[in-house]
């Protein structure tokens, strides 16, 4: 049971891009910061928003 | 040994359960059928398929090869290439791809029964849609996670990738009004259902300023904030709708509707993505995984009883909710449930990008369309729940059925599906609308289903009214984020096209650019709302038809590029297993498409409602006054004409340009030249992924 609660919140993480973000600070040595979360997210939005979603 | 003895048996016994449950199913007649033996029916099968034809094409066919990098691996960048967990890959995949398409299709094409829609969408699924999103993703694996297009291009031609390229723009079109119109036909005359709409805006507004300013990086936090809101506002457009004061704010017609998305549509295309479309984005797809979810437990719950017959009589074409016979228009309108072509879009879009292992394209590809077909299955059967009178009322066009209550009761109970006004009085106030006769577009039977279904769970009749708002909240909100992302990538699109006339239209920021670019997109597919909310007979009778075709040709762009990769790869004797699905969507969408464009039937060819009109209008039987709106019908009807010719056409040329590839390699005058990454080892340890 608490292994499927640790997986669904973890899938809630990836698609909330949270994980992505975590990935993003260790990749570059950054730590979290306002502007670094507004550097992120646009930059992870612009290529999001540039594909279609499925109907 | 005893071990995969035991195994053997135990996928023969889902097989042989699964085959006894369809046949049960097939051969029932005479009493209503308990919903579950569709469940267990589909569950079977689909287990079978995935482990016996999913694992085939899996080791025989494209032989998955787990020594190989993944472009993750190779091009790892940390956010758009990044090996991701099977399992979380696997729901991100199935969160891309389940949009309102399975949902609205299966409850439209119901009006058949609900045999060929369970039937279609379980074979469909196993033997069609699995196979091309699984293909579709491996092909775009090994070329580093390029686009259907661009596959196209290389693999096919030139003219099939440009066919591929423009088919898309002009399908995302197609999609974006049909969409539309649902989330219009939905809201209409509703002021609960559009409080509860409109409310989300400022919602998503103050979750982006929130994510932005106040608690940056905390999506989750901001999403569970909204979905209280959400709440919060269903509740409250409760009281909007019974306050005399209030409710006429939120009681808007068709036309009015139709203006603001309009208008919203505009604004997200060409407002900052951070504001209003990613806080949607996230809290549409939260949503829509919750609710999927919940209605697999609600029906295995509740187990309601079907309450449509397994064949209707409009499986000879003159059904009330769109016009045309079982084959090929059950298979045209259940679309995104059993082979989507949008699908191949999101399998060479992100996911390609994010797999680890070769061998994870399997269960991610294949197993994620098997389970959106169940989400299509769990839809046919909210719809087949309702009464077939409720559900023939709900869905028939004042067009079709008559303008007025006692009119349309008298209609569909002559059909034999006996509904009178006072039963349709009831349920109406019981769910808190006004009317919900001729309310089109499929979304709300669909939400009046899942509100029996969840009410019966949860709340009883007494909570009726919450949860049909919560199903029609769920619907239009996830709508409503493929319409804003999708004109988004519309504008961004025309901008690229632009660009080559005048240069600055491809700078993104370039507001002129981003202005023009918006507009011309939002043209487009208001143009088309626009008709399908002036049409007499409800719009969904012309659009969903064509959009479902549009929906099928592009599944047929990507199985022929399964196909050409399969003979590319030496692979040829398996190329049937691509080749079967083409086939019959050739031959259903083309004849759909044939017959939308030329069948003497005015309600379900374009030509022959274009030339009834005009003959009426020349022989003076309109009326002075409605000779404009005749004149506009009769522009529609051929406009429809040539989109369908235009599509015949584009997805003609792929075919021709593919067969001409097919039979070059296998007559060995044409060299099979692969576009594939080359092989590298992969270096990822098992803890990595």
């Amino acid at each position: 049971m608490r292994r499927w609660l640790a997986f669904i919140l973890e899938l809630l993480r990836e698609i909330g891009d949270e994980n992505a973000y975590r990935r993003h600070l260790a990749a570059n040595a950054r730590t979290h910061s306002p502007a670094e979360w507004r550097r992120f997210f646009d930059a992870r939005m612009r290529s999001r928003y540039r594909q279609v979603k499925c109907c | 040994m005893v071990k995969r003895l035991f195994r053997r048996f135990v996928w023969l016994a889902f097989a042989a359960a699964g085959a006894l449950c369809l046949g049960g199913i097939a051969i029932h007649r005479g009493e209503p059928v308990n919903s579950l033996w569709l469940v267990v029916a589909a569950v079977c099968t689909f287990l079978a398929g995935y482990r016996l034809y999913g694992k085939f094409i899996a080791a025989k066919v494209l032989c998955l090869d787990d020594t190989r990098a993944t472009p993750a691996e190779r091009l790892r960048d940390g956010h758009d290439f990044e090996p991701t967990n099977k399992w979380i890959l696997f729901g991100l995949h199935f969160a891309a791809i389940a949009g309102p398409g399975p949902l609205v299709g299966p409850t439209l094409a119901a009006q058949f029964g609900y045999l060929p829609g369970t039937l279609w969408i379980i074979l469909g699924a196993v033997l069609g849609g699995a196979v091309q999103d699984f293909v579709v993703l491996f092909c775009s694996m090994r070329r580093d996670g390029r686009s259907l297009g661009e596959m196209a291009r290389e693999e096919i031609g030139r003219i099939g990738g440009v066919s591929a390229m423009a088919a898309a723009l002009l399908i995302m079109i197609i999609m974006l009004a049909v969409m539309a119109l649902v989330v219009v036909n939905a809201l209409k005359f509703s002021p609960w259902s559009t409080f509860t709409i409109a409310a989300t805006m400022p919602i998503a507004v103050l979750m982006g300023l929130t994510l932005r300013y106040w608690r940056p990086g905390k999506v989750l936090e901001a999403s569970l904030g909204g979905f209280l809101l959400v709440l919060a506002a269903i509740f409250a457009g409760q009281w909007v709708s019974r306050s005399p004061l209030v409710a006429p704010w939120f009681t808007w017609g068709t036309m009015a509707l139709a203006g603001t998305i309009v208008i919203y549509g505009f604004l997200a295309s060409a407002l900052p993505v951070w504001l209003l479309l990613a806080p949607r984005g996230y809290l549409s797809t939260f949503v829509k995984l919750g609710v999927i979810l919940m209605l697999a437990v609600g029906i295995l719950a509740v187990r309601p009883p079907l309450q449509m017959a397994p064949f209707t009589r409009f499986v000879d074409g003159t059904g009330p909710i769109f016009a045309g016979r079982i084959f090929p228009f059950c298979f045209i309108t259940i679309a995104c449930g059993a082979v989507s072509g949008f699908h191949a879009l999101i399998s060479s879009g992100t996911t390609p990008k994010l797999i680890a292992r070769e061998g994870h394209a399997f269960p991610i590809g294949y197993g994620a369309m098997l389970l959106e077909g169940f989400v299509a299955l769990m839809a046919l059967i909210a719809a087949c729940v309702l009464d077939p009178g409720v559900y023939f009322a709900v869905n028939s066009p004042a067009g079709i059925v008559g303008a007025t209550p006692l009119a349309a009761s008298a209609v569909i109970s002559g059909w034999g599906f006996p509904v009178t006004v006072d039963q349709m009085a009831g349920l109406a106030a019981q769910v808190g609308e006004r009317t919900l006769f001729a309310r089109t577009g499929g979304a709300p039977s669909l939400a009046l289903g899942m509100a029996h279904i969840f009410a019966r769970g949860l709340g009883g009749t007494w909570f009726l009214g919450f949860w049909y708002h919560f199903a029609i909240m769920f619907e239009a909100l996830f709508i409503l984020t493929i319409l804003d992302a999708g004109t988004r990538v519309g504008r961004f699109m025309i901008q690229d096209l632009l660009g080559h006339v005048y240069r600055p239209f491809s700078r993104v920021h370039w507001m002129p650019g981003i202005l023009l670019s918006s507009a011309l997109i939002v043209m487009a597919w208001g143009y088309f709302l626009y008709q399908g909310v002036r049409d007499p007979l409800g719009g969904i009778n012309s659009l969903w038809p064509l959009f479902g075709i549009a929906n099928q040709l592009l599944a047929t762009i990507a199985l022929c590029l399964c196909t050409t990769v399969l003979v590319k790869m030496h692979r040829a004797k398996y190329m049937w297993i691509p080749c079967a699905p083409l086939v019959w969507l050739v031959s259903a969408t083309f004849t759909a498409c044939w017959q939308k464009i030329f069948s003497g039937l005015p309600r379900v060819g374009f030509l022959a409602q274009a030339r009834v009109l005009q003959s009426a209008l020349d022989t003076g039987r309109i009326a002075v006054g409605q000779a404009a709106e005749t004149r506009e019908l009769i522009i529609n009807a051929r406009l429809d004409a040539a989109v369908c010719g235009v599509f015949l056409i584009m997805v003609s040329l792929v075919l021709i340009d593919s067969a001409r590839v097919w039979i070059g390699i296998l007559n060995g005058t044409r060299s099979a030249v692969l576009h594939e990454t080359p092989f590298a080892p992969t270096r990822l340890n098992a803890e990595e992924i």
